[in-house]
């Protein structure tokens, strides 16, 4: 594999005598699309939470290389009545400050929106009026605002409408290819994010399958049922 | 009119005024950060504080505060260690507090001493050493709200704003925290302890549905909080009930209030 730009080596994750990770390795080369599937409980998220930094009670190693920029994208909540007011401007500007490493302005912000597809006209309107796709966009504007090489979204449509999908799917993948950017995918909607991939990663507490997605034998377009049966 | 004349009435007004515009900055993001029970317990951490200068013979307000940012710096710790649920650590502290507070009395028992002064506030007793030490702190609090207005809207996010790489968001939750000490020690010696969790939370209730961004609900939230201490206080000018109970007795007319009329605005729309 060329250039890798996230190596993980041996990475274990123990919490209470339970192994929720358990010798997990692999490589995710530059500038390549990467979905990480696996069951409910698979160990998905504190992966992803280890590569990222921001859990460090582990084994192992993860290594990013060096100068890479990573944003992440965690999974969005969608149905939350008790959230205040906020305007998509300070919901953007949240990540886009001088203590981030990001400092941008309202008119790259309204060029980011437009970039993902959602109106200008809407940086001034409440966050929680928006859909779930287009909140969804709009995480994605936030994070591409911090000109990211690596771009990590955590079950990015679990709270978008299933006719909403697709488009996402495929701006992401235009995203990635646009902007040369590594992007790890962490999904369950295995049937729309295996056709992007450029290698998949089968995670049920260790790795099952680290392949190409035409590895898989898809019967009819039922990847679920291919994926069950590696992962 | 010939009340506000006097100087204690003045101080009572100036001090209730810059608390009101605190606990109406900080109060979104209290609300924001699901940690509205925090005030309760930062207030009950500062008795101990209390206490114990009482112990050692300072003065229990000024002996309160650097209780309050030990504790709150203890309580950032153990909340991201990630090992015991905030509802659980609030009840620790919260009970603890006061548990400490009554045994550092007992131990000082030759001291003339009234728990209820910060139970409930003593806002016509401000003196100007009083104002003084209020106005610094509320120059600096707003200022660092204003600093770091939005790392402190992505630490108080529910699910709180993360970034890869690096501890800058929880060194500003940490901010948060003192931040919010800071107001409890104010907050202790005008409205009172018990109290100072309604100024915080109530206008902002009163105030989110009018609101369609952070700044705005900041704006009103202070708004609201200001017109409650004022009208409050005087109140308590003529009438003969505590100040404390007067200005969280506006805050709770003015969410009813706009509860009426947010509910027929809402009618009239459909």
């Amino acid at each position: 594999m060329n250039n890798p730009v996230i190596t993980v080596e041996g990475v274990t994750k123990v919490v209470a005598g339970r192994r929720l990770l358990d010798d997990v390795s692999f490589t995710i080369a530059a500038q390549s699309l990467v979905s990480l599937i696996g069951p409910n409980g698979a160990g998905k998220s504190t992966l992803v939470k280890i590569i990222l930094g921001l859990d460090e009670k582990y084994t192992g190693s993860v290594t990013i290389g060096s100068g890479q920029r990573v944003q992440y994208i965690p999974q969005l909540v969608i149905d939350d009545q008790y959230q205040l007011p906020m305007s998509v401007y300070e919901y953007i500007s949240i990540a886009t400050n001088r203590l981030y490493g990001t400092k941008q302005k309202t008119v790259d912000f309204q060029k980011a929106l437009a970039h993902v597809g959602v109106s200008a006209d809407k940086l001034h309107q409440t966050h929680t009026s928006l859909s779930g796709g287009e909140r969804q966009r709009v995480a994605i504007a936030r994070a591409l605002l911090g000109d990211p090489s690596i771009l990590v979204l955590d079950e990015p449509l679990a709270a978008v409408d299933y006719a909403s999908r697709a488009g996402l799917y495929a701006l992401i993948r235009h995203l990635q290819q646009d902007h040369k950017m590594t992007v790890l995918l962490v999904s369950h909607d295995i049937d729309s994010v295996l056709p992007l991939s450029d290698q998949v990663l089968c995670l049920n507490q260790s790795l099952h399958t680290d392949c190409h997605p035409s590895d898989f034998t898809a019967k009819d377009g039922q990847y679920n049922q291919a994926v069950h049966h590696h992962c | 009119m010939e009340l506000l004349t006097y100087t204690f009435v003045q101080y009572a007004f100036l001090g209730g005024v810059l608390m009101a515009v605190l606990t109406g900055l900080l109060g979104p993001f209290v609300v924001q950060s699901r940690q509205s029970i925090a005030s309760d317990m930062f207030a009950h951490v500062a008795l101990s504080g209390i206490g114990a200068a009482l112990l050692i013979g300072v003065s229990p307000w000024w002996g309160a505060l650097p209780a309050l940012i030990i504790v709150s710096t203890l309580i950032w710790w153990l909340l991201n260690s990630g090992t015991y649920s905030p509802d659980a650590l609030a009840m620790f502290f919260l009970s603890g507090g006061l548990a400490l507070a009554l045994a550092f009395v007992h131990v000082a028992r030759d001291t003339v001493f009234s728990f209820e002064n910060y139970l409930f506030g003593s806002i016509l007793t401000l003196t100007t050493l009083d104002v003084i030490a209020m106005l610094a702190a509320t120059i600096v609090v707003s200022s660092l709200v204003w600093f770091f207005w939005y790392p402190l809207l992505g630490a108080t996010q529910s699910p709180r704003y993360l970034v890869p790489f690096t501890n800058a968001p929880k060194i500003v939750q940490l901010l948060f925290f003192w931040l919010l000490a800071v107001v409890v020690w104010i907050g202790i010696k005008t409205i009172g302890g018990l109290l100072i969790g309604a100024l915080l939370v109530i206008p902002v209730l009163t105030a989110r549905e009018w609101a369609s961004s952070f700044k705005q609900l900041v704006l009103l939230s202070i708004l609201v909080s200001v017109m409650s201490v004022t009208s409050g206080l005087l109140t308590a000018l003529y009438v003969d009930l505590p100040p404390s109970s007067l200005i969280i007795s506006m805050t709770i007319l003015l969410f009813t209030l706009q509860a009426i009329v947010a509910a027929m605005w809402r009618k009239g729309a459909t």
